[in-house]
């Protein structure tokens, strides 16, 4: 499993280095930015304020846009689910189809290597590579701290990043679990992503339309914290998440335990012809 | 079932959908021996080897290798069984060296190191260059060498000559028949009927899903229809040859010469040709590929 493990994870430099250093250095901008929007605080929430409700329904609590903490999950960790959520889907859904679609898995199960230490293996790898895309991201955030007003501090910075960790391994296993039933890695990754899209759009619009809340309840971005992470993290909510992400891992190591290692496109599904 | 054989398959049946890919492969082969297996594209030859190693899961039947059940236990299947698919992915961004590094800690480093630099070097494959400066042939080449590299006890190998050039060829039949020297069994498919026939003790031929004729191939080429030549020294009435039993003309000159088909034993057509003045005679001894494509010949007679 380790040798798995190594494996993937090398592949992973690549993702990890690209996500990390454009949201660190994303980060080192926003935070820079801070003591500028501070001075200019008074306008800026005036301005805000006349904002049509339908934006700030995504933006989060608008109020506190001068508050370190309110404007850093405003212009950061708002939307970083989304932004982050295309790497968790598109790594989830190619974690072993992509090597099974290119006739790669073929070779690799033919060794002793079992498909419960391959599954687990690539896996461990896939939440090692989010983690570590998460800490560079995280460098970003605090370092920039030494020379700026903002004094979240480097603790506290973790909060909401533990809280998109677990939206990431959410999105990423269901992503997985997909491409385990649906017969391609694209079809896999077109349905999550639009699943991530819709829990995005579902959670702000639900905000606006009470009617819209018990399908939030379903949404897994209903439960993530951004600014709210910085008075504490929701235990429960945290625990639902991580949860949720090993049932669909456990699923879709089920599903691998028992279906065919494909090669070509036996197993395929067809559209009708027209 | 014989304890010591190292492939069995019964009635083993596997389908894709509407796709019937094995009807009922019925197969044994035994320790130590080379094995061909036979057939066109399609006719269930990679199938049967994926089902062997637990890569696909047979629909019913019942399949042991090394006599263990690959299901029951696919990783101690792999740990005494080197593979070589047909269509071979390799990662092209790794060196060939790493990627042999690589499929040897996935056997928990259990191949002899020195072995696969000599396998490599008898190949000619350089191991420094990355997967995707290789061509077609040197890609073969790494995925010989990591089948043959922890020296297993099984060798399955489908297609293993394929791109490679004649003397390549000849040097991974030497490696297959050295592999066997050193006690190991191969299985292996393939479309070159004249490799099959070079190593290959015994044949199976597969068609459509079901194996159509396993026999030792000596024994397939001697009973396998072959054709006499004879010349006389003066016209002659070829009537009498005619009536001999499994002769059929195939084609005669102004008396003088005579083209035979002979089913079966040459005795009797010896003996019938002992009353003629015969000047010489030849027979043509049929190739691996003649009778494999009689095979399919006689299935298209069937069906027309």
């Amino acid at each position: 499993m380790m040798t798995i493990f190594r494996y993937t994870l090398r592949r992973f430099q690549g993702q990890i280095l690209g996500w990390g250093i454009a949201l660190a250095l994303f980060g080192v901008l926003i935070v820079s930015m801070y003591d500028m929007i501070a001075a200019e605080q008074e306008q800026l929430q005036e301005l805000l304020e006349v904002y049509p409700p339908e934006i700030s329904a995504f933006m989060g609590d608008i109020g506190t846009f001068a508050t370190p903490e309110g404007f850093i999950s405003l212009e950061f960790f708002s939307f970083m689910p989304l932004i982050l959520g295309i790497f968790a889907v598109l790594t989830g859904s190619g974690l072993l189809v992509s090597d099974e679609e290119n006739g790669r898995l073929d070779l690799i199960m033919a060794h002793p290597v079992s498909r419960a230490a391959l599954f687990l293996g690539r896996l461990l790898a896939f939440v090692a590579a989010t983690v570590a895309i998460l800490a560079v991201c995280w460098l970003g955030l605090v370092v920039p701290m030494n020379w700026s007003s903002m004094d979240i501090g480097w603790g506290r910075m973790w909060l909401p990043l533990l809280s998109l960790l677990a939206e990431l391994l959410v999105f990423g296993t269901l992503s997985l679990l997909l491409s385990m039933f649906l017969p391609s890695r694209r079809m896999a990754a077109t349905t999550g992503g639009m699943l991530l899209v819709a829990s995005f759009f579902i959670t702000g619009l639900a905000k606006l339309n009470e009617n819209l809340e018990p399908i939030a309840k379903l949404s897994p971005l209903n439960y993530y914290q951004a600014q709210e992470a910085f008075q504490g993290l929701n235990g429960a909510w945290l625990a639902g998440l991580l949860g949720s992400a090993v049932v669909f891992a456990a699923l879709a190591w089920w599903r691998f335990q028992r279906r065919d290692i494909r090669v070509g496109g036996e197993g395929g599904w067809r559209l009708p012809a027209l | 079932m014989s304890e010591e054989a190292a492939l069995m398959a019964q009635r083993l049946t596997k389908s894709y959908g509407k796709v019937r890919a094995l009807r009922g492969v019925d197969l044994e082969v035994q320790r130590g021996e080379i094995f061909g297996y036979l057939g066109p594209n399609g006719a269930g030859k990679t199938t049967t080897i994926r089902c062997l190693l637990d890569l696909i899961r047979p629909d019913g039947g019942t399949v042991r290798v090394l006599g263990i059940d690959p299901q029951a236990d696919p990783v101690a299947v792999r740990a005494r069984t080197g593979y070589l698919p047909g269509e071979l992915a390799l990662d092209p961004n790794m060196t060939v060296e790493d990627t042999l590094h690589y499929f040897n800690g996935l056997r928990g480093n259990q191949a002899d190191w020195g072995f696969a630099r000599q396998i490599a070097e008898r190949l000619d494959l350089d191991l420094k260059p990355p997967i995707k400066n290789l061509s077609h042939g040197n890609k073969q080449k790494v995925g010989i060498v990591q089948a043959l590299m922890h020296r297993p006890e099984l060798l399955l190998l489908d297609e293993p000559t394929l791109g490679l050039d004649p003397l390549m060829q000849h040097e991974v039949l030497r490696l297959i028949t050295e592999a066997k020297a050193n006690g190991a069994t191969v299985f292996f498919s393939s479309h070159i009927m004249s490799e099959v026939e070079a190593v290959a003790e015994r044949v199976a031929i597969i068609r459509e899903g079901v194996i159509v004729e396993v026999a030792e191939t000596a024994s397939l080429i001697n009973r396998a229809l072959r054709r006499a030549n004879v010349r006389f020294k003066q016209p002659v009435d070829i009537g009498p040859l005619a009536n001999v039993p499994g002769v059929t003309v195939l084609s005669q000159d102004d008396g003088t010469s005579v083209l035979l088909q002979v089913e079966g034993e040459m005795d009797d057509l010896i003996k019938a040709l002992a009353a003629f003045p015969v000047s010489d005679f030849e027979t043509e001894r049929p190739s691996l590929e003649e009778i494999f494509l009689a095979y399919y010949e006689d299935d298209q007679k069937e069906e027309e």
